[in-house]
């Protein structure tokens, strides 16, 4: 048992069959009668696998196929072909006795009780999860300590603020204490306190309890902070599975620093900024982007050349945008090779 | 798959506490059943008796067209309590079409000529009126009263004139007498309707929730967190279909006891409806009410499951049960047409069954044998019902309709 891995996926895939709708008057009249139903291919064949106590961050853009494949693997919905063995488990077909192994959070929904106070959904889940007592009370001392939620246990849920409440929402994922972790889009939505604040916490869970952790993002931050694995997927089919330090080497060939100057004076100045490797980009009167190569351009020369240079009120730096890289892997065939063949 | 008793309460106390916050199933469920009978039988009736009494008394203004040729009954007419009579116009038919006139009467020319002659066939006296307006109907009934008065002075008169006795006109003369329990005959009129309100209001009660826990929950998009947690869909169908048939029953119940308190204890109306017996129901009928009416519920419990489960949100919800309460209330008003009695057949059709089936307890009589068939076969409805609602709780194109 301690050598299989944990989650098992076997060119597991997802199909969907829509609904294509006629344009204009004429078009819904036919649609009344005929029906054209097209199948959407969700998840392609997708292969992974997934060690105990690994922390994975599982990105793409919208639509890429990612909320599908944690709705399989957590058993909600049923593979087109393909399998997936989790825990032991069959996800799909052995549900019930699979999701007591398994927390699952949801970041734009919560499984908390909307109208009722925090406590009583918790109460709820302890039923459902036939968690003892004394195992309960002992978890929720942790989360409040790791999570600060005691103060508002007694607070009906829509009264909570975002940050407040996925903080809740991932206490009642791990309340029975689960091996694994599925997080989808958990900071969606939060500010960087309270992004801090999950991003802590997921840590804390991961290195006491070895749990196995699985969240689905937007936010590179998330990835960045958290894992050391990364596997992209778009278009239902997955373009890289591999660590992330070896995919920023590869890919992230692109960043960019943004400063604002201190005062009009420094306009001048700017020009002189100007070198091989990088493109210097005016955003407005004050404020500049350069957008450099990190192969050719180390990012604190550059900085140092700014701050040696000009007089800034400001500066920020940036990667390139998820999507970007996500399409660059898609295009760039040689840049696939590269990222598979690590 | 087996099913946890535990869960299926879990998932039917945690629905259980949200709906009982919801403003609207308690207006639904409680406050509706209760209110709507004392309101309708003491306002409505109320309302009709005071219009009846007011129509009662008020003189009605009637014309006398071609009164000379009716001289006698024209006069009786003027002297009639209740009749003003106005100068005749042509436009008389108008007048009582505005309302401005009640009725009016036309004498045939010869009209007197042809009594003193005892002509065969004599001329009809014509009464103009509004049907069906209460106060026209009301004038005409006064005049036909009147007419009918001097008719029988001068039938007695002929009759005097020819030395024969009164009698000889009423050679036989039927007579009424109710030998019927007192029950079965207050139940009758009430009968009728009661099936009526009863499956209303057990749909009606059971709709919002099942529309809420259903697609309502589809569109809030907590659906996916509720099936991710260690709780089988069949578990969860069938808490949330138990909560939905508790609704039912509560509405159905509530409305019995609110409709039975208001037979008991409101006024003049109710004591008319029930010809003055005292109408009380047993707990034999209770209970055989109970019976019947249970898989009814379920039928509509699981039906309302089965369609709200399909619909993608509370609104598309709503739109697929407009037809669906259409279909409900249709055997139920056929249930109140007179002449429809329970028969082989008639105890096939779901709904319609269950109406003529009370109706049979309501009035005292226990038709066991049909008793036992309608329950079987609403039974069978409800069965298939239910399991429409679980197969589309199990269908993940169904849950995730996009």
């Amino acid at each position: 048992m301690a050598d299989t891995p944990l989650i098992s996926i076997r060119e597991l895939t997802k199909h969907f069959r829509t609904f294509q709708r006629r344009e204009g008057v004429w078009g819904a009249i036919q649609n009344l009668f005929v029906r054209d139903y097209k199948t959407v291919v969700a998840v392609d064949r997708i292969t992974f696998e997934i060690e105990r106590g690994e922390m994975v961050g599982y990105i793409g853009p919208n639509g890429a196929g990612k909320s599908t494949t944690i709705k399989m693997v957590t058993g909600i919905l049923v593979p087109t072909s393909g399998e997936a063995r989790v825990n032991g488990f069959v996800p799909y077909v052995q549900r019930k006795e699979y999701v007591k192994t398994i927390g699952v959070v949801f970041g734009q929904r919560t499984q908390l009780w909307w109208d009722i106070a925090v406590i009583e959904s918790f109460k709820l889940l302890r039923r459902i999860y036939d968690v003892p007592q004394r195992d309960f009370d002992e978890r929720m001392e942790l989360f409040h300590q790791v999570l600060g939620i005691r103060d508002y246990l007694h607070t009906p849920v829509r009264k909570l603020s975002l940050g407040e409440r996925m903080r809740c929402d991932l206490a009642a994922a791990l309340l029975h204490n689960p091996p694994l972790l599925f997080l989808d889009e958990p900071t969606i939505g939060l500010d960087v306190v309270a992004k801090d604040h999950i991003r802590q916490f997921l840590r804390e869970v991961n290195q006491r309890y070895q749990t196995t952790i699985l969240l689905t993002t937007h936010d590179l931050d998330d990835i960045e902070e958290l894992c050391r694995r990364i596997m992209i997927i778009d278009h239902g089919r997955l373009l890289y599975d591999g660590p992330l330090g070896l995919l920023k080497q590869k890919l992230l060939r692109t960043k960019q620093v943004k400063f604002v100057l201190k005062d009009s004076e420094q306009v001048p100045r700017v020009s002189g900024l100007a070198r091989d490797g990088l493109r210097l980009e005016k955003v407005d009167e004050l404020t500049y982007r350069i957008v450099f190569d990190r192969g050719q351009v180390s990012t604190p020369d550059l900085i140092r050349g700014v701050l040696g240079t000009v007089e800034v009120r400001d500066l920020l730096i940036e990667d390139e945008p998820i999507e970007e890289i996500v399409k660059r892997i898609y295009a760039g065939e040689a840049l696939r090779e590269v990222s598979l063949s690590q | 798959m087996k099913m946890k008793l535990s869960n299926i309460w879990i998932v039917y106390h945690k629905e259980l506490i949200d709906i009982l916050r919801d403003r609207r199933t308690i207006i639904a469920m409680v406050v509706f059943p209760i209110v709507i009978f004392p309101v309708m039988t003491v306002g409505f009736g109320n309302l009709a008796e005071s219009s009846v009494k007011k129509a009662r008394q008020q003189t009605s203004k009637i014309m006398l067209l071609g009164d000379e040729h009716a001289r006698e009954l024209a006069a009786r007419l003027r002297l009639t309590e209740g009749i003003e009579v106005v100068p005749p116009a042509a436009d008389y038919a108008q007048q009582i079409s505005d309302k401005k006139l009640r009725a009016a009467v036309e004498f045939p020319a010869g009209f007197e000529l042809a009594l003193k002659s005892e002509a065969k066939e004599p001329p009809p006296v014509q009464i103009f009126y509004y049907t069906g307006e209460l106060r026209s109907e009301a004038a005409a009934r006064r005049i036909e009263d009147a007419t009918r008065e001097y008719r029988d002075g001068i039938v007695q008169q002929r009759l005097a004139a020819r030395k024969l006795s009164p009698a000889i006109l009423k050679p036989v003369e039927p007579k009424r007498q109710n030998v019927a329990a007192a029950e079965k005959v207050g139940g009758l009129k009430l009968a009728s309707f009661i099936p009526y309100f009863i499956i209303i209001l057990c749909i009606s009660g059971a709709m919002h929730p099942a529309m809420d826990l259903t697609a309502g929950e589809k569109e809030r998009g907590t659906l996916e967190t509720i099936l991710v947690s260690a709780v089988s869909r069949r578990e969860l169908v069938s808490g949330k279909f138990l909560l939905v048939l508790t609704t039912s029953l509560v509405t159905a119940a509530l409305s019995l006891a609110s409709y039975f308190g208001t037979i008991r204890f409101a006024g003049t109306y109710t004591r008319e409806l029930t010809r003055g017996y005292d109408f009380t129901i047993g707990a034999k009928a209770m209970a055989a009410l109970f019976v019947l009416v249970l898989p009814m519920a379920i039928l509509f419990s699981a039906a309302l499951v089965a369609i709200s489960t399909f619909a993608k949100s509370y609104k598309e919800a709503q739109s697929y049960l407009g037809p669906l309460m259409f279909v409900v209330i249709l055997p139920a008003i056929v249930s109140m047409l007179p002449g429809v009695e329970l028969n082989a057949k008639l105890a096939l059709v779901p709904i319609l069954n269950i109406a003529l089936v009370i109706r049979e307890v309501l009035t005292g009589n226990y038709p066991w044998g049909s008793m036992a068939f309608v329950f079987a076969s609403t039974c069978v409805y409800a069965a298939i019902a239910l399991a429409a609602a679980v197969h589309m709780f199990s269908r993940e194109d169904v849950l995730f309709r996009a």
